[in-house]
């Protein structure tokens, strides 16, 4: 079914009120994430340990300009049925015609997730009533989808240290395309819904992944991962909360050795954030069932992100059957390779499979790849890199524009830049501070003509935004070092002849003591000093 | 006039021995005079003349735009026609004005033919005798022939005359009358089990049922996807061919207009460099849609050459098989006649005759019965009230006004189909039923194969069990039944997706049609057509006497304005 | 023939028919019309006589029309599958309703008459979905062609707000057998 966005079924979840326990404090993290492979997370009880399962069905909105089978507009925010076809209003005697587009970015995405592309895929219809799916069934791909038998691999660290990192796979069974439902708009007030049309029909990927996971972080990572690879091939801008990447959790828990429990489907889930906490919170929620002699029920729920906690979907009570049926007016989708590819033979009506794959972009774990050994990083390093919105470019920038080693620059990027974004929710390209501007931050530090402690001081004063340079807050801040010998010598003469007792210790052979005498002299200036530079006249002052 | 030949009002207009608006006005005086008949749903008088006074003034200046310009037809009012009222003859769809043309109907105005109005059917096309509609039933104008009067005994003293009028045969029964009574002269029916053919049959015309896939389905609302096919009916075989033709060729139409527009004195005054130009375009554009309609995906892509329709005169290199399967139980004595009849024409002619064997052809009505009612399930499921159509005044909740829009709007003929299509769907019996039935036709479609994998050319057969039966005694037999038994010769050439065409034959005992079905090979409708044409020429087949007609076809051409009487 | 005649000839018909679609139960009864179906056409027009006649009048009536005079292990079988639920489950799933006693009866002879199937060997044979299965499908190019036609669309729709077409209230399934208002009730 094509997951709907938050405009539907999220109200609906309300609406029909509270069904669970639904504690509003946060749920107790009994479940430790068995990132290392294999770890059991242990129950209330303490009795036998609990396996949680998890998978995944995601539904990836296609980037394209028209829909999956007519020619109307593909448009996040457009006013309502204005981008709607006559077939898309399902108007009697129209028919579905495949875009090509939309079958070559299942074909990229497909490649990219090491899956086998079937050369001959089918669409079937899925029967169901509702009041946003005006032909009363979803065109799918139940028996043969174009996709099948890939894996996913993606990273996650270990006890939150960025510096254990393991990676894991993750089999995707298949990717089918499919449509995308309308949305309802339900006023309650009225008891009426309102049917906006304009995204029936999107072409939408499923991407369904094996249970290979176990816990919300490792479905989290997974899917920032699969998210990154739709962005990079473009087969889908992925963008959680303008619903083009809509996750489905189905979790189960059973004991070891044993056979899988009844499995739930969590829903509505719209973001990466609400992924782990969804998740968690079922699996946690299904041991407390359990463990207190309930049984799990075969059931979607929905997961309030306010609440924190899952609640049951009562639109889907009652037994359904979806009665798939091959779809009559769509002959088999034929792909061909360059092995298979008919001699003369249209060009438009041909997607070649071996094209595609010879024209695929770096994958994020290229790139990662690439970023160690091209700029010497550590690959947790890389990994964030990669990870946040538009942060390897601001890096790549950076290094272009500056001297200073790529090693070092990263320590600006990810302990001061991210640092700074993540805590006013920002991504790299919203950053105050362009990569410009920190290059020639970093230049300034490089060159020796501020310490480090100065250069964190202009960083604070370029954040605020105020459209002045690194050098001109250098200068009106006096941040420069002193260049002048002279004037340092002065000025350690003073500390040394303020200090008798700590020249003492020094000449008595403590040498540490010298560290003290040092941070006197950058307190005197300010932190305009050269440490190293300071150091040697001290030395050479104390052993005259 | 009336009754002549789409060609041959064709040849009259040119020579303008009448023009379109007379032509025009004279149907539609037909049309009224013959509305007992009820063949038509809806008659689209006004749009019609001002079609017509269009083709006029193309006469005038002497650009006709092809041989259908100015032509009176009727289309099957399941085909979407843009601002013409579109019903399937349901409560669902009455008062539906589609925002569209079907690709057919736009096609053929196109090439400037005047659409007088849409033809009575079943309800959506589910049936086979016209009489399930909420318009009520078609009568078959031979019921008021002189030759069936003749013959016909009154049941008794007491019971009116009137009772006993014969069906028209469907569920195309409308555009089979209209053509039959010189309302028209061609109609597009819809062809998915016979319900071209039979009525076709029935009411002593052609009826085609194309190869799938040749003819656009789109704006054709469907009963079975896979097997639908829009249908063609006219007064002999050289019409279907002329408008075949043109629903075949209309890229090289398109091409050859716009090259009209824009250099239109030029090549009008040169007509041999048009015509070179012409085939040049074609040539140009042939390689990537020619026969394709973008908007169907069943369309096939292959190039398609409008013919000619040859004059056979020689059949002796032809091999006509006779499927023995196709002598069912239930055959009439007549029937089977004239079958045995048209053998031996062949034969003596010089054709191979040969006996063939198509042993599944008895599965395909219950193989067709799953498919159909599966599809119909489907396809019906759209009819909700929500955007179009009837919708219930009851509130409740989706899933009620849902509930009580279909009860409200469908027959319980198409509920029926509807529940019974959702009982083979459901998981436990998917595999059963449906899976099975695509099973059997796959092996019903393999028996076709192999005999003409054999050498036969074309195969004869009868098209229905007798003539048509009177109104009073088809409605005791419940929709399904009848449609079984009236399905089961024509309906295995849609499991195949194979073209047939009905040819009328002979009258019956009783002064009825009678007619024959050849079925050719896939996209062989020129080799179908043109021995169709030969068996044509041989039998005969007497015009329809009808007072009616004679009335107006002699009368005065005065048009008298009145409403439509839809 | 009178209309009277030809009706009772059309009963008989039908019900030979009916046999005939059953298969081989009733071979034996089918007499001349087998011989007769076996050979071509040409050759049995002296025959044609028996044939209209036939088959029919050994077979009582309700055994082929009715629902209740099946005695065969199969329709037995057939009708226990066709239970009360899962008529609820069809009216549920496919929106509309059997309406009464007939309705119920049409499902039971529809999938009755598709138990024939069963008959057919079809080991080894792929369903057909199309006669154009050896086809490639059509591909469109990725660009803006339709849309832009709310009035156009809206103008059919009996109940509208603004742009939006209207429902009622979603996600209320439909009450159970007992308060719905269907022939099931009471069933």
């Amino acid at each position: 079914m094509a997951a709907r966005g938050c405009g539907g079924v999220w109200r609906r979840a309300l609406q029909r009120g509270p069904g669970g326990s639904c504690s509003a404090s946060r749920p107790r993290r009994a479940v430790a994430c068995n990132a290392r492979g294999g770890a059991v997370p242990v129950g209330q009880s303490g009795l036998a340990p609990w396996v949680p399962v998890v998978g995944l069905e995601i539904h990836a909105q296609i980037t394209s300009n028209s829909k999956l089978f007519s020619g109307s507009q593909v448009q996040f925010a457009a006013p309502p049925n204005s981008l709607v076809s006559f077939f898309d209003a399902s108007l009697p005697g129209t028919l579905p015609v495949l875009n090509r587009r939309c079958v070559e970015a299942a074909v990229m995405t497909g490649l990219a997730l090491n899956c086998t592309i079937n050369k001959k895929s089918l669409f079937d219809r899925k029967h169901y009533f509702y009041a946003d799916l005006p032909a009363g069934y979803q065109i799918t791909q139940q028996r043969v989808p174009i996709a099948v038998n890939g894996s996913l691999s993606y990273s996650l660290c270990i006890d939150n240290k960025m510096s254990q990192m393991v990676t894991k796979t993750v089999r995707i069974k298949q990717i089918q395309l499919e449509q995308d439902s309308g949305k309802s708009l339900h006023d309650d007030a009225r008891s009426q819904t309102l049917v906006d049309l304009n995204r029936a029909g999107v072409g939408l990927m499923e991407v369904v992944m094996e249970p290979d996971m176990c816990c919300g972080e490792e479905a989290a990572a997974a899917v920032r991962e699969l998210q990154l690879i739709l962005q990079t091939l473009g087969s889908s801008q992925a963008i959680m909360a303008e619903g083009q990447l809509r996750v489905d959790a189905n979790v189960s828990v059973h004991h070891p050795g044993e056979p899988y429990g009844v499995r739930t489907e969590v829903k509505n889930i719209n973001s990466i954030r609400f992924l782990t906490k969804a998740v968690d919170y079922e699996i946690q929620r299904q041991i407390k069932e359990l463990e207190n002699g309930g049984t799990v029920v075969n059931e979607t729920r929905a997961f309030d992100s306010k609440l924190g906690c899952t609640v049951p979907m009562r639109d889907k009570e009652g037994k359904q059957d979806y009665r798939f049926m091959p779809e009559p007016n769509l002959p088999p989708l034929i792909l061909y390779d360059a092995k298979s590819l008919p001699a003369n033979v249209n060009h438009q009506q041909v997607v070649n499979i071996d094209w595609i794959h010879e024209r695929l972009p770096d994958l994020p774990s290229v790139k990662r790849a690439k970023l160690v050994e091209l700029y010497g990083i550590l690959p947790e390093h890389s990994f964030t890199l990669v990870n946040e919105d538009g942060l390897m470019e601001f890096f790549e920038d950076v290094v272009k524009r500056t001297q200073m080693k790529p090693k070092k620059v990263i320590g600006w990027i990810l302990s001061d830049l991210l640092s700074h974004l993540k805590q006013h929710s920002l991504t790299a390209n919203e950053s105050p501070i362009s990569s410009f501007l920190l290059a020639d931050l970093l230049n300034l530090l490089e060159n020796g003509d501020i310490s480090s402690s100065a250069a964190k001081q202009v960083f604070e004063e370029l954040w605020k935004g105020e459209g002045k340079t690194p050098l001109e807050i250098v200068k009106e801040k006096q941040l420069e070092l002193i260049q002048d010998q002279e004037e340092l010598e002065q000025i350690c003469q003073a500390v040394i002849d303020e200090r008798e007792k700590e020249v003492m210790a020094i000449k008595e052979g403590n040498k540490k003591v010298i560290n003290k005498l040092i941070g006197l002299v950058r307190k005197a200036t300010r932190g305009r000093a050269n440490p190293l530079l300071v150091k040697q006249i001290l030395e050479k002052k104390l052993s005259e | 006039m009336l009754r002549a030949s789409l060609r041959q009002i064709s040849a009259a207009l040119k020579e303008g021995q009448i023009t379109p608006t007379e032509l025009c006005q004279r149907c539609l005086a037909l049309v009224r005079s013959t509305q007992f008949l009820n063949a038509y749903i809806t008659v689209a008088e006004e749009t019609a003349l001002k079609q017509a006074e269009e083709s006029e003034k193309r006469y005038q200046r002497g650009q006709p735009l092809g041989e259908l310009d100015g032509i009176p037809i009727a289309v099957k009012d399941n085909f979407n026609t843009a601002g013409i009222e579109t019903t399937c003859a349901s409560n669902m769809l009455k008062g539906y004005i589609s925002p569209y043309n079907a690709t057919v109907v736009q096609k053929l105005l196109d090439q400037g033919a005047v659409l007088l109005g849409k033809t009575n059917l079943d309800e959506f096309a589910m049936g086979s005798g016209s009489t399930d509609g909420v318009f009520g039933p078609v009568r078959n104008p031979w019921s008021y022939s002189r030759q069936y009067k003749e013959k016909s005994i009154p049941r008794s003293d007491s019971e009116p005359e009137n009772s006993n009028w014969v069906i028209a045969g469907g569920s195309s029964g409308g555009s089979a009358a209209a053509v039959s009574a010189f309302t028209c002269f061609a109609a597009l029916g819809s062809d998915t089990g016979g319900s071209t053919r039979n009525p076709a049959a029935h009411c002593g015309v052609v009826g085609l049922k194309p190869t799938y896939g040749l003819i656009s389905r789109h704006g054709l609302i469907p009963l079975v996807n896979s097997m639908d096919v829009p249908g063609i009916l006219t007064r002999c075989v050289d019409d279907a061919a002329v408008v075949l033709g043109i629903t075949t060729t209309y890229i090289f139409v398109c091409s050859m207009s716009l090259f009209r527009r824009l250099s239109q004195s030029k090549l009008n005054s040169i007509y041999p460099i048009y015509i070179f130009l012409f085939f040049s375009v074609s040539c140009h554009v042939s390689g990537s849609l020619a026969g394709h309609d973008p908007k169907d995906s069943t369309t096939v892509q292959d190039i398609f050459q409008p013919f000619a329709l040859p004059t056979l005169t020689d059949v002796s290199k032809l091999s006509i098989g006779i499927p023995k399967e196709y002598h069912v139980p239930g055959l009439s004595s007549e029937i089977l006649a004239v079958w045995s009849k048209a053998a031996d024409l062949f034969k003596n002619a010089g054709a191979k005759v040969v006996e063939v064997s198509l042993p599944h052809t008895h599965y395909s009505i219950v193989c067709y019965h799953v498919l159909c009612t599966a599809e119909v399930a489907s396809n019906m499921a759209r009819f909700d009230g929500l955007e179009y159509g009837h919708r219930s005044d009851m509130s409740k909740s989706t899933e009620s006004m849902y509930a009580a829009t279909r009860r409200e709007g469908f027959s319980d003929v198409v509920r029926g189909r509807i529940l019974s299509g959702n009982y083979f769907l459901l998981k436990q019996n998917y595999e059963d039923y449906f899976v099975k039935a695509q099973k059997v036709r796959r092996l019903i479609a393999n028996d076709f194969v192999k005999v003409f994998g054999s050498g036969i050319d074309i195969l004869l057969t009868p098209i229905t069990l007798s003539d048509a039966i009177p109104y009073v005694e088809f409605i005791k037999e419940d929709n399904r039944t009848r449609s079984t038994q009236d399905d089961i010769l024509t309906q295995a050439a849609n499991m195949a997706g194979l073209p047939a065409v009905n040819v009328p034959t002979a009258l019956s005992e009783r002064g009825l049609p009678i007619g024959l079905q050849f079925i050719g090979r896939s996209f062989q409708e020129k080799q179908l057509l043109t021995v169709a044409k030969w068996f044509e020429k041989q039998v005969q087949f007497p015009m329809i006497q009808l007072e009616e007609v004679k009335k107006h076809d002699d009368g005065v051409l005065q048009h008298q304005k009145s409403a439509s009487f839809s | 023939m009178t209309p009277r005649n030809r009706f009772r000839w059309r009963v008989m018909r039908v019900l030979a028919l009916c046999r005939w679609l059953r298969g081989g139960t009733v071979r034996a009864l089918r007499l001349g019309a087998a011989a007769a179906s076996s050979a071509p056409p040409s050759q049995v027009r002296q025959r044609l006589g028996p044939c209209r006649a036939v088959p029919c009048r050994a077979v009582p009536c309700h055994a082929i029309r009715g629902g209740n005079g099946l005695s065969s292990p199969v329709c037995a079988l057939l009708q226990d599958s066709v239970t009360v639920e899962v008529l609820d489950h069809l009216e549920r799933l496919a929106l509309v309703d059997f309406r009464d006693a007939e309705g119920v009866e049409r499902l039971r002879e529809a999938v009755r008459f598709a138990e024939r199937l069963r008959e057919v060997n079809t080991e080894g044979i792929e369903p057909l979905d199309s006669v154009l299965e050896d086809r490639c499908l059509y591909l469109r190019e990725d660009d803006v062609t339709e849309g832009n036609c709310t009035a156009e669309l809206l103008k059919n729709a009996r109940e509208k707000v603004e742009e939006y077409f209207v429902a009622p209230p979603g996600n209320i399934p439909l009450p159970e057998l007992e308060e719905r208002d269907t022939f099931l009730k009471g069933s």
